[in-house]
Parts: structure tokens; sequence; C-alpha cells
């Protein structure tokens, strides 16, 4: 297990280094640059040659990514050509944002899946079952920001329950922060619970036709014990492994949400810092949101032998 | 099951433990957050036009937290390094100018309490105010005035604003008090290029870190900026300026600027009392939001000016009268209403009609019939082909671009529409790959601003290659030109030239629009969409 972890790991160095490498490349190859945009609409050519001297862009791409690579190596991430803040700073600040969002989301995205799905896959033709089909399509039919607005304009405007964005800290009013997190959390989460629920309902579906359901039920076991212990256990593989890629791309997914509802979160950042060509601050985003990517994939890996016994490493 | 129960509890203690790290001890505003009901006093007033009056009948009241919606997070907080609006909109608080700019676009005493000219136009001898102090306590002296000019003119620093002084050839400090400015020829413009724009602000000569820390002499000190998320700012005790009354500036404790990027989402934080200022509405919901009377809305003609800029190399597009044609194929109130819904006006004329220096000139009506004579006439009876070039940063630029594409159609002009990224599209204007870009001329204050640096043989911003000898010698002739009625006259020409030739096809004049709360008093859209809480109060 151990030397499967280290093995994976060290695979994630290289995927790593590899995603910031085609970051670099796309950023650079865009057309836009840092110092134009910096300077904005009344900027001479001189005076963008300055700023790109001072930022380092006269020099060629391999040695830019060179340096940053060097400076990474050394721990420094290297500060924002706009706001000269450090990069480190602003990631460690905006990643837990991203992650609690993520996190809600994905918490509500399985406590809408889980139920739907099992119903779904026992009950085929029952009214619920039916509902859970109907709402997981629409789930996965509508564009997260126009739910993000609905929302809004329902429990913000309309009803008055909740504020409309922004983000509070937990550690000054935990009811504030709830209060600010439910709406983009159950954005994210009522899209990621319907491809979930799709999920749940066809792995149970085929997990019950297995020939092992039929012979605990010929045992005489509760159907109740038969659907716990026999189907959900079996159909829990495929479930974790999405549930787990679900979360890996909310990390990355949650960009538009953060905007619409103005959360300070990492995918803000990382969206902000493109637009300017913020080269260092984009490039300390995708390193963080990759890392984060690959912990979870190999999270997934590590959960996959601990629910069947059978998977060794 | 069980187990599974027991992830998801993992999971939640999780995102808790993640988000007590998260806090990071940023201290949010507790926002008075205004309460519609106060709204007693104002009822019935749809816009905001009257609350001015309001707040001079009323006594202004001293304190309160004022939260303000902006659209963007700003980039950078030294104002001589930044150009984005977002910044502004808050250093505008924290920083003076020599001179300032009232919500008249009249040019006003401020750190300078009076200037005079030499005779030969060249040497502004300004007398500073004494007695003001910077954010950090030390006097404003010559020296921080010549420091912060000579800053902005240092390749080093590598400041956007540089090209305003490019007429200075020293700035010296006389005594304590006194500053002269040399130029190397006379340039009446001066004064509007030192007021006009909050990136010639005065600094501290001793300002350490003016990004993390802008230190300014203004109304607001710099508190905190929590990216992403809020800026802070707190009174300056020690503000310079005090109200008609005499009572101490500003009144507000506190103003706290939050970005929300979404349109909707921000007017929904204000139409909650979540923030008592918004910096925009959606214009397509300006009238109605006013109609409904819970918020207060105040719309203001600016000094913007949005247009086709036409590549005067490009054939057919070097013909005059293939211009004309383009003026008079477009219904300019058609790509307003689409660009702006109620918050434009079409104008032939880049200068609005409420300015001083408008001409009034304004030829073209829209008329396909003539648009097709005058095409026939240049030898293109079928029509051409040509590509528009809108940018996504400016939505409007793309609905406007829709519209002028359909008008184009209906003379036999094929128009194609490339809508660009914002850095895609300034690389491909500076470069001048396009037939016709779409873009506006923003914070236009002296009729030199409307024109010189667009128009001028050879000046940077003369993207559409136009050059002409006897307007080159009208404009320098504008600039140098000291008496207002001289002035005005060579600017009326320079504008007929210039509307009649067409390098840009005038579209409209937008218009500011700032929204508050009822119990908010003594702000107003300004039309050089300066954000300016000085004189803000609210009633308790």
């Amino acid at each position: 297990m151990l030397r499967f972890i280290v093995r994976r790991l060290l695979t994630t160095i290289l995927v790593i280094l590899g995603v910031t490498f085609i970051s670099f490349l796309i950023i650079h190859l865009v057309p836009g640059d840092p110092a134009r945009i910096m300077l904005g609409l009344n900027a001479t050519e001189e005076k963008v040659a300055e700023v790109q001297r001072a930022m380092g862009l006269d020099r060629p791409f391999i040695v830019q990514y060179g340096n940053w690579l060097a400076d990474l190596l050394r721990g420094n991430l290297g500060e924002s050509f706009i706001t000269g803040q450090s990069v480190t700073q602003a990631v460690v600040e905006r990643l837990p944002r991203t992650l609690t969002l993520a996190g809600a989301a994905l918490v509500i995205a399985l406590l809408i899946a889980l139920p739907a799905g099992i119903i779904a896959a026992l009950r085929p033709r029952s009214p619920a079952a039916y509902f859970a089909t109907i709402f997981s399509q629409v789930g996965v039919s509508i564009p997260d920001f126009w739910m993000g607005i609905m929302l809004i304009l329902l429990f913000s405007l309309t009803l008055r329950w909740l504020p409309p964005s922004g983000y509070a800290p937990f550690s000054e009013s935990p009811l504030e922060w709830l209060r600010h997190l439910i709406l983009p959390a159950v954005t994210v989460g009522i899209v990621s619970g319907s491809v979930l629920t799709r999920f749940v309902r066809s792995a149970m579906l085929e997990a019950l036709h297995q020939d092992y359901v039929r012979t605990a039920r010929a045992k005489g076991i509760s159907e109740r014990h038969v659907v716990l212990r026999h189907v959900l256990r079996n159909a829990m593989i495929p479930i974790v492994t999405v549930t787990g890629l679900q979360l890996a791309g909310l990390l990355g997914g949650v960009v538009i949400v953060e905007v619409i509802f103005a959360w300070p979160g990492l995918g803000r950042l990382a969206l902000d810092a493109v637009q300017r060509r913020d080269y260092p601050m984009m490039q300390g985003a995708v390193l963080f949101v990759a890392l984060a990517f690959a912990l979870v994939n190999l999270l997934v890996d590590i959960l996959y032998a601990y629910l069947d016994p059978r998977i060794k490493y | 099951m069980r187990r599974f129960y027991f992830l998801i509890t993992l999971l939640l203690i999780g995102v808790l433990a993640l988000s007590a790290c998260a806090s990071g001890g940023s201290p949010t505003d507790s926002s008075g957050a205004a309460a519609p009901s106060d709204a007693a006093a104002d009822t019935g007033a749809d816009t905001a036009s009257d609350t001015t009056s309001d707040a001079a009948a009323t006594e202004p009241q001293t304190g309160g937290v004022l939260t303000a919606a902006i659209s963007a997070d700003p980039q950078g907080f030294d104002p001589h390094l930044t150009s984005a609006y977002s910044s502004f909109e808050v250093l505008e608080n924290v920083f003076d100018t020599l001179v300032s700019i009232d919500e008249n676009l009249n040019i006003t005493p401020s750190l300078a309490e009076s200037w005079e000219v030499s005779e030969d136009g060249l040497t502004w001898t300004f007398k500073l105010q004494e007695g003001i102090t910077f954010h950090d306590g030390s006097d404003l002296t010559a020296e921080d005035v010549k420091f912060s000019y000579e800053r902005i003119l240092d390749p080093d620093v590598g400041s956007g604003a540089s090209w305003r002084l490019a007429n200075v050839e020293s700035i010296e400090a006389v005594d304590d008090y006194t500053v002269a400015i040399t130029l190397n020829a006379p340039y009446p413009g001066l004064l509007a290029k030192l007021a006009g724009y909050k990136g010639m602000a005065i600094v501290s000569s001793e300002a350490e870190d003016l990004e993390r820390m802008p230190i300014g002499t203004g109304p607001f000190m710099f508190v905190e900026y929590v990216p992403g998320d809020h800026v802070t700012l707190m009174r300056n005790e020690n503000y310079w300026e005090t109200d008609a009354a005499g009572n101490a500036l500003p009144y507000l404790d506190e103003v706290v600027f939050r970005p929300i990027p979404d349109e909707t989402v921000k007017t929904t934080n204000l139409q909650t009392g979540e923030v008592d200022w918004v910096d925009s509405l959606p214009p397509q919901q300006v009238n109605s939001i006013a109609d409904a009377g819970d918020v207060m809305v105040d719309v203001v003609t600016g000094g913007d000016y949005w247009y086709l800029g036409v590549n005067l190399n490009r054939e057919p597009l070097g013909d005059p009268l293939v211009r004309q044609a383009i003026n008079y194929a477009i219904n300019k109130e058609d790509v307003a209403a689409a660009a702006r819904w109620d918050t434009a006006v079409a104008s032939d004329n880049p200068i609005p009609a409420e300015s001083a220096w408008n001409s009034g000139y304004a030829p073209y009506e829209y008329n396909p019939e003539r648009a097709k004579e005058l095409l026939a006439e240049a030898g293109y009876a079928d029509g051409f082909e040509v590509e528009l070039m809108p940018s996504s940063q400016y939505e409007e630029t793309v609905r406007a671009a829709q519209v002028v594409q359909a008008q184009l159609a209906d003379v036999g002009v094929t128009a194609t529409i490339r809508t660009l990224e914002w850095g895609t599209w300034l690389e491909e204007q500076g470069a001048g790959n396009f037939d016709i870009y779409v873009g506006g001329w923003i914070g236009n204050i002296d009729p030199d601003d409307y024109f010189y640096a667009q128009h001028h043989t050879g000046e940077i911003f003369n993207f559409t290659g136009y050059s002409n000898e006897a307007l080159d010698v009208l404009l320098d002739e504008g600039r140098a030109e000291a008496d207002p009625d001289v002035r005005k006259g060579i600017y009326d020409q320079v504008a007929q030239i210039l509307i009649d030739d067409s390098p840009y096809v005038y579209m409209y004049i937008p218009a500011t629009v700032n929204a508050w709360q009822p119990n908010v008093h003594g702000v107003q859209a300004r039309p050089d969409s300066a954000i300016r809480f000085k004189n803000a109060w609210m009633s308790q």
C-alpha cells in the first residue's frame, strides 16, 4: 500500500509538471500581453516595451518557464504582475474557500443522489422514481449560472431568506458563513447531484441483477439487508469513482458559480488572472487545482481498497 | 451504509475545518445595511436628481458605514500604475489631485488653492494650501508634488499616465508651498490633464509601498483589501476640506467596497439592502428600477463616446464617400438602444450636447437611400464586404456591431463580426489588423481630449491612419490657444472636419448610472464617472 502511494505521488509530480508547462504555453500562445492590459487603452509602444522588460516578458518563452520552475523548487511562486501580491499567499487564502464550496456542494449532491438513485433503481415504476429521473434530467440540462441567478431571485430578492452573494468567514459568524454558503453550494450541488443520481441508479441496477443477490434473497435475508449489505456495497465502487471525479471536477468547475455569487475562491482568482494575463497568479492557481485534482484521485484509489477487500495495491 | 454516512461526516468535518482555516482573520464589515423602510422622507422621488437638494435641506449626519458594490476587483492601488476603473473607484476617495474637477466638469482648486500662467504660457505656478497632511501624518509640500509628477514621468516606474505630462519640461519646488511647472509649448489643456484623472494623484515622497498601503491626502484612509471580497476605507479625521457650513468632511466612518461581478446579482444586493450603493445597473432595468421607487437612481450623460474606428488603409474604407455612406446607413438611435437601452444618446458628434464645447454640428440623419447613392458615387453600388471588430470585454460593442451589421446589409454592405477577447482586441487594434473596430473613448473633459490623440497625424492612438494637415494645424493651435472663445471656434472647425471625413463614425454618448438606498445622501452620478463619497452621509 505504502509503495503504491509513493509511486502514485511520483507520477503525480510528473503530471503536475506537465500541466503547468501546458498552461504556461497556452497563456503565452493566446494573444494579449500583460503589459498592454495593465497599461490600459492609453499606452504607447515604448511604454509597453518598458513594462515588458520590467516583467521579464522580453525573454524567450522557455527561459521564462525555466525561471518559474526554478523559483517553484525554492518554494517561491512569485508575485502578481498586477498587484504585487504574493501568489502563494493569494492561493493559500483562497483554496480553502473553493474546497469549502466544492465540499459542501458534494455533500448536497450525495444527499440528493443516494436516496434518489436508490429509489429509482429499487422501485423503477413508482412516482418517486419518475420524479428522480425527471429531476436528474432537468438538473443536468440547466446551466449552473442560470440556476444560480434563479435561486438568487427566488430566495434573496423575493423571499429575502438568504443573502444574494458574498462570503463571510466562519471564524466570525458561523451563521453568516452558512447563510452565504447555502445558495452557491445548492447551485453546484443540484447539477452535480443530478449527474450522480444517474450513476447511482445504474450501478444499483447492475448490482441488483447479480447472482449473489438472488442467492442472498433465496437464503431468506430481509430485503433491507440485501439492499444495504449486498447491493449498495457492491455498487459503491463505480459510485465512489464518479463522486471522486465530480469533486475533482468541482475544484476547477465552480469558476462560474464563484463569479455569480462573488465568492472569493480560487476559481475567480484564476479567471481574473487569465483575463489580466497575470501569468504568475494563473500558474499558481493552476498548480494548486492540479495538485488537488491529483490528490483526490489518489484518495479515491485508496478508498477502493477500503470498500472492496479484494483490491490490494 | 454506515460507512457511507461516516464518509459524509468526514467530508462535513473537512469542510468545517477548511473554512475555519479560510477565515484568516479578515474583519468583514457589519454594514449598517439600510432597510428600505428608512425611506419615508424621500418618498415619491424616482430619480435622485433632487437628492442633493434634500441633502442641503436636512442636516448631514456624521457616522455610519456605507457598503458600495463595484463591478470588479481593484487591479492594484498604486494610482500611477493602475489603469483600471475598479481601482480608481476606490482611489478617488483616498487621493487628491493638484486641481480637481467638479460635477459640471469645471476645474476647481484642490491641493492647489490658486495658480497663474506666465505671459508666454510656458510656466504654470501653483500655490498649495498650507496645513494639508497625508494619512501618515506628514505634511504636504511642493516636494511631494514634484516627486509625484516626476514619478509618473519616470520610465522605470512605467506609469500609463505619463502621456498626460508629455509637454512638461520640468517641475520645480519653488518653496514649500509653491510649485512651478514649465512646458515646452503653451498648453491651456494642462489643468484638465492634471485634474481629470486620479492617475495624476499626488502621493507622499516618503511613500514606501503604494501598492499595499496607498497613502494619500484624500477624505478616506486605506484600511485593508481582502482580494475577491472587500476593500475597507475609514474616515480621515484630518481631512483638509469642510462642507459649506464648516463641518468636517467626510461624514461617513467607513466605506466598504465589495466587488460583485454579475450585474443582476449586484442589483439584487442593492434591492435586498445588502449594499447601500452600486456603480451601475443593468441598462435594460434602469427605468423599471427607477419607476419602482425603492432605490434612488441617477443617470447622467458623460464625457465618453462610442464609435466605429475605420481603417483608412483598407479599401474601400479609405474613400470618405464610403465612410459617409456608413454614417447614413446606420440608425444610431437603434444602435444606442441596443447597446445601452435607455442610458445612451445617439450622436453624430462626440461632444455631448450639454457641453459648452459642443458645436451642434450633426449632419447625418438615418437615410439608407442617401447611403446607397454615396456608395454608387464611390463606385460600390453593389456594396462590399467588411469586418466589424468588437470586444467581448464590452458587451455593448458586440450588441452595437450586430445592429450595425444588420443596417449595413440594408444598403448592400456585407459585414461579418469578429468578437475578440480584450487582450487580443488591444493587440489587433494596435497592429492595425481590422477593417472597422467598435470602441470607446472614456473620460474626456477638455476638447483636446476628444480629438488630438485620436486624429493628429502620427499620434499613437491614431489607429485609423487618418492624416490631414489642415486638421493637424487646427489641433496644434487649439492646444496652445488661451482665449476660450477662439478655442471654441477652432474646435468647432475640428469637429466639423472630422464628422465630415468620418475616420470615426460616432455612434452614441453613454450615461453614467449610479443607484443607492434612499437613506444615502450627498452622492450623485457624475459625467466623468468619478466615484466620490466625500460628501456622502446616511440618515440613521
